[in-house]
């Protein structure tokens, strides 16, 4: 036994430490609790900057390894590692947790404990993708889903009380699922190890059987799947976006999806690729399912947080669309979307809770005009629809081409209703930001107030990593790329 | 080497504290002593480096020519049931100042139950076992409707006692067949028998089944479970925590005994029974804890619910299942104590085991309200609580031994108890209280809360050092 001492475990461990921090801190204290958190989120992020600014392209691979025996009894073993993939999807969790912390700087009700559920959250998440065993990443996914329980069960608004009930519900039920299928993938294996690396090589060599691969496959797809959330498994996403606090949506929508989408492309595909060659032409057809169903749904609402629940729903379908494909283009495509969409919907939900939080009212026709009123925050909505309708000049337009591209030659029919679904995204985002932010103002926000400076901050640090990674999409597809050869090499 | 007779040292110990409460009471008399309950609670911390010192010696012992015996999992249970007697005690102290009976018989009996359970978990004879039963469930009998005023305590009782018989009585049956077609009541006889059998004698099948339904009648098993949530929503509430957890371990100490350890090699006249029984128990708890508004009835369910799950693990009975048995006890008994530690300092200031009478909790005392969130938590197996990896250890150990539907149904039912168990969590967050008066607890109180939730802590986190003395614990079974 030894102590998690290393750079991943400290990026992991760090806000669960600050969680329980918090505890101590005395009743009434919210500004030393707004500190502790604000310290215990930076960490991360700068850890996570100095992985990806580290990370050595060359080796590719799992980096910054630790390993500690845990169980060994049963093979389990406490490991965390970085590679390409989750080295990217580790500084958008620690981009979206940063900036929510600083966002929740708006909370007024029960400061405390909202923090300590919130870190509790972030730490969670972060575990899940820094996990290299099945045990730890079961575990970590699991600590994840639930703090969400209270976060928006008590900070939330509308139907909060359905909404948490049915997002934790369909979460644990997605991942009990999957713990059946991780569970008779470590029985049939033999090898008596949860150890991601080890069985990752093992099964390389001595795969399952293909019919067993083809009907355990399922347990993992759709387990995980609800948390991507797949077609038909979505409905919890939408409401649970649209009744959490706009910190708890920006990391929700922006992260927590992409854990569903990362466990399939890192547990599924890689340890069954037998399953995923069986069962990948379905997920394609989800996915346009996902797609055109999120798209059609997003048109018809009226209140913008369901608007932008439904569109997530709808891009998530692009990803597993690439992940589909089964080809480095593809995959690279999906990875970098992932990135891509989880900071553009940060910031729109940023922006969104910035005039929620003054309108008390989300219905867009109630709005009008608001870019007169409050430039900054429209600003910023307007460049995150932009991003998401697909505008070249930004990172979700560059990983979109990629998807189209891989899935030209392989789905073409999907490839062509998922073209068509970016015509759904401009129609919906377009009218929202002219309904929204563009007419004459509406009297009853005349009163409204812009960020102040220090708001501006994490809604900036946002903006300038939509606008760096658009600009320069290469710097993360190089490292995006070290990793899908690694993966493809299993599906061969 | 030691001397034989210091293996039964725990006993000998409770029975001396035993005898000088008696004396003790004798002389105090009617009026409520206040030294009783902390005499019974410090008299029993003793136990633990007993416990500690004879496990550390280990081996299998046999006293009395055979009808006692020491082994590693004897003291493993003993263990279990110090932990839940304390807590019973420290509960009924509390509990002893609300209410104007509670005097020092009242500890005493908790004790005797105690007692009752060591020996039963020592036994190695048949007779020896029916008796340390019957000295544990008449002890029991009276603790159950020990509020003689109170109808419902009364009611309880009776319901007990009546399908409480019913089932020794089938146990005594089934022990005289299997004396019958065997000529034994000496477990280390019938083991040997039991694996040179060739046959399957019927009237043996006979035997196990009717001892089986003296088990999961304790176990509240579907279909003996009818008497659980009236006994438990009747009974005193210290009373009620000690059935749930110390009776419940019994229950499935026993089952490990008799059905593990003696009649493995007969395992096909019992697991499809226990499959069925474990698959459909799960079920049933799970489902009818949805509706309860009674937080003890509440409990009620759930506990049918977990014996159950404890049930998934003796059907997989190779290692690992018989393993999670113990992991799973032992972080349920740490999950259940801290929910009936909040639950009695609740009723007790509010006068109402209603559901609703928890609301906004978090307002009046934060402390009270982290705790049971973090027990039902732990109940529904998220982690990192210690209900998680015993709920992974039987899900895995059922997946091993085939049992894929049984699993799924384990697997679902964590779906369903994490439902109701966060209507209660909302109940405690997110609703306003009635009376917003915060909730005052005494020391020994806040302290056993704080040592069952380092338990659950340490159990949901730190999980190889107690799988090691699980799986130690299962040892001289096989």
């Amino acid at each position: 036994m030894g102590i998690p001492m290393g750079p991943v475990s400290a990026l992991v461990l760090s806000p669960i430490i600050g969680a329980i921090l918090l505890m101590m801190v005395p009743q009434g204290r919210d500004k030393w609790v707004r500190w502790i958190a604000t310290a215990f989120t930076a960490v991360p992020l700068l850890i996570a900057l100095h992985c990806v600014y580290h990370y050595d392209k060359v080796l590719g691979g799992y980096q910054c390894l630790e390993k500690i025996s845990w169980i060994p009894t049963l093979g389990i073993n406490y490991q965390v590692g970085l590679d390409g993939i989750s080295v990217v999807l580790v500084l958008l969790h620690s981009l979206c947790s940063f900036t929510g912390v600083l966002v929740s700087y708006r909370v007024q009700k029960r400061v405390k404990e909202y923090y300590i559920f919130y870190l509790l959250l972030i730490g969670g998440v972060a575990g899940v993708f820094a996990s290299l065993d099945l045990f730890f990443f079961y575990l970590f996914y699991e600590m994840a889903v639930i703090p969400m329980f209270p976060l928006i069960g008590i900070w939330g608004s509308k139907d909060k009380e359905y909404a948490t009930m049915k997002l934790t519900l369909y979460l644990t039920a997605g991942a009990v699922l999957a713990l059946i299928g991780l569970s008779i993938v470590y029985l049939a294996s033999g090898a008596q190890s949860f150890d991601l690396i080890f069985l990752e090589r093992y099964l390389m060599q001595n795969p399952l059987p293909t019919q067993l691969q083809v009907w355990v496959f399922p347990f993992l797809l759709f387990g995980f799947g609800v948390i991507a959330p797949m077609w038909p498994l979505h409905s919890w996403s939408p409401l649970g976006h649209a009744s959490a606090p706009s910190a708890v949506s920006m990391l929700h929508a922006g992260v927590l999806m992409k854990l569903g989408s990362y466990a399939i492309l890192r547990i599924a595909m890689q340890l069954l690729p037998a399953g995923a060659q069986f069962w990948m032409p379905w997920v394609a057809i989800i996915a346009i399912m996902n797609i055109l169903y999120g798209g059609f749904v997003a048109m018809a609402q009226k209140d913008i947080k369901f608007t932008i629940g439904y569109s997530s729903s709808s891009h998530m379908g692009y990803v597993l669309l690439g992940l589909a494909c089964m080809n480095p283009v593809g995959l690279n495509g999906a990875v970098l979307l992932m990135f891509a969409h989880g900071i553009m919907t940060a910031l729109a939900f940023a922006a969104i809770g910035h005039i929620y939080d003054q309108t008390h009212t989300r219905i867009t026709a109630e709005w009008g005009g608001l870019a007169r009123q409050i430039p900054f925050v429209s600003t910023l909505f307007i460049m995150a629809a932009m991003a998401s309708s697909g505008l070249p000049g930004f990172a979700n337009f560059v990983s979109e081409l990629l998807i189209f591209f891989a899935s030209w030659n392989v789905y073409r029919w999907s490839a062509l209703a998922a073209i068509f679904g970016i015509v759904t995204t401009a129609f919906y985002m377009l009218r929202t930001v002219r309904t929204a932010f563009f007419g004459p103002l509406n009297p009853k926000w005349a009163e409204l107030k812009d960020a102040t400076n220090f708001e501006k901050i994490p809604y900036l640090i946002l903006l300038a990593a939509l606008m760096i990674v658009g600009i320069w999409p290469r710097s993360l597809l190089e490292i995006i790329s070290t990793a899908t050869p690694n993966i493809l090499a299993h599906l061969k | 080497m030691m001397h034989t007779l210091f293996w039964i040292l725990p006993e000998v110990w409770l029975s001396t504290i035993i005898f000088l409460l008696l004396a003790l009471d004798l002389k105090w008399g009617e009026e409520k002593h206040p030294l009783m309950g902390l005499i019974a609670i410090a008299g029993m911390l003793p136990l633990f480096p007993i416990l500690f010192l004879l496990a550390k010696e280990g081996g299998s012992h046999e006293l009395f020519s055979g009808m006692f015996r020491v082994d590693t999992m004897a003291l493993f249970f003993k263990g279990i049931f110090t932990v839940s007697g304390i807590v019973a005690l420290v509960l009924a102290r509390e509990f002893g100042k609300a209410v104007d009976r509670a005097h020092g018989e009242f500890y005493l009996l908790f004790l005797i139950a105690v007692l009752g359970m060591f020996l039963a978990a020592s036994s190695a004879n048949f007779l020896m076992l029916f008796i340390s039963l019957e000295l544990v469930a008449i002890t029991l009998y009276v603790l159950v409707s020990y509020l003689h005023t109170n109808l419902q305590s009364l009611e309880s009782g009776l319901k007990y006692l009546v399908l409480g018989s019913l089932s020794s009585a089938l146990f005594l049956y089934g022990i005289a067949f299997i004396y019958g077609t065997t000529g034994s009541l000496h477990f280390e006889t019938i083991h040997a028998m039991s694996l040179r059998a060739q046959t399957l004698p019927a009237g043996l099948v006979f035997g196990i089944l009717l001892v089986l339904a003296g088990i999961l009648f304790k176990a509240a098993v579907v279909p003996f479970q009818i008497w659980a949530p009236d006994v438990y929503q009747g009974a005193p509430t210290p009373v009620t925590a000690f059935l749930s957890v110390g009776s419940k371990a019994l229950a499935f100490l026993v089952a490990l005994r008799i059905l593990q350890e003696l009649f493995l090699p007969f395992s096909m006249a019992w697991n499809s029974v226990l499959v069925f029984a474990s698959g459909a128990t799960i079920l049933y708890g799970n489902l009818c804890a949805i509706p309860q508004t009674n937080i003890k009835r509440f409990m009620a369910y759930s506990s049918i619910g977990h014996a159950g799950y404890l049930l998934m693990g003796i059907t997989a009975g190779v290692d690992i299942g018989s393993a999670a048995v113990s992991y799973y006890l032992l972080g349920y008994l740490f999950t259940n104590l801290v929910l009936f530690l909040v639950i009695t300092a609740v009723t007790l200031q509010t006068g109402s085991d209603e559901i609703k009478s928890f609301a906004g909790l978090s307002k009046r005392s934060p402390f009270l309200a982290a705790a049971m969130f973090i027990g039902l938590l732990s109940l529904a197996g998220v982690p990192p609580m210690a209900g998680f990896f015993g709920k992974f250890l039987l899900v895995l150990s059922a997946l091993s031994q085939g049992y894929l539907t049984l699993a799924i149904i384990g697997a679902v039912a964590v779906v369903i108890s994490l439902y109701y168990y966060l209507r209660v969590v909302q109940t405690l967050y997110a609703d306003e209280p009635v009376d917003a008066t915060p909730i005052k607890i005494g020391t020994t109180m806040k302290m056993s809360i704080v040592a069952c939730l380092i338990g659950i802590f340490v159990l949901g986190i730190w999980q190889y050092p107690f799988l090691a003395i699980s799986i130690r614990s299962i040892q001289h079974i096989f």
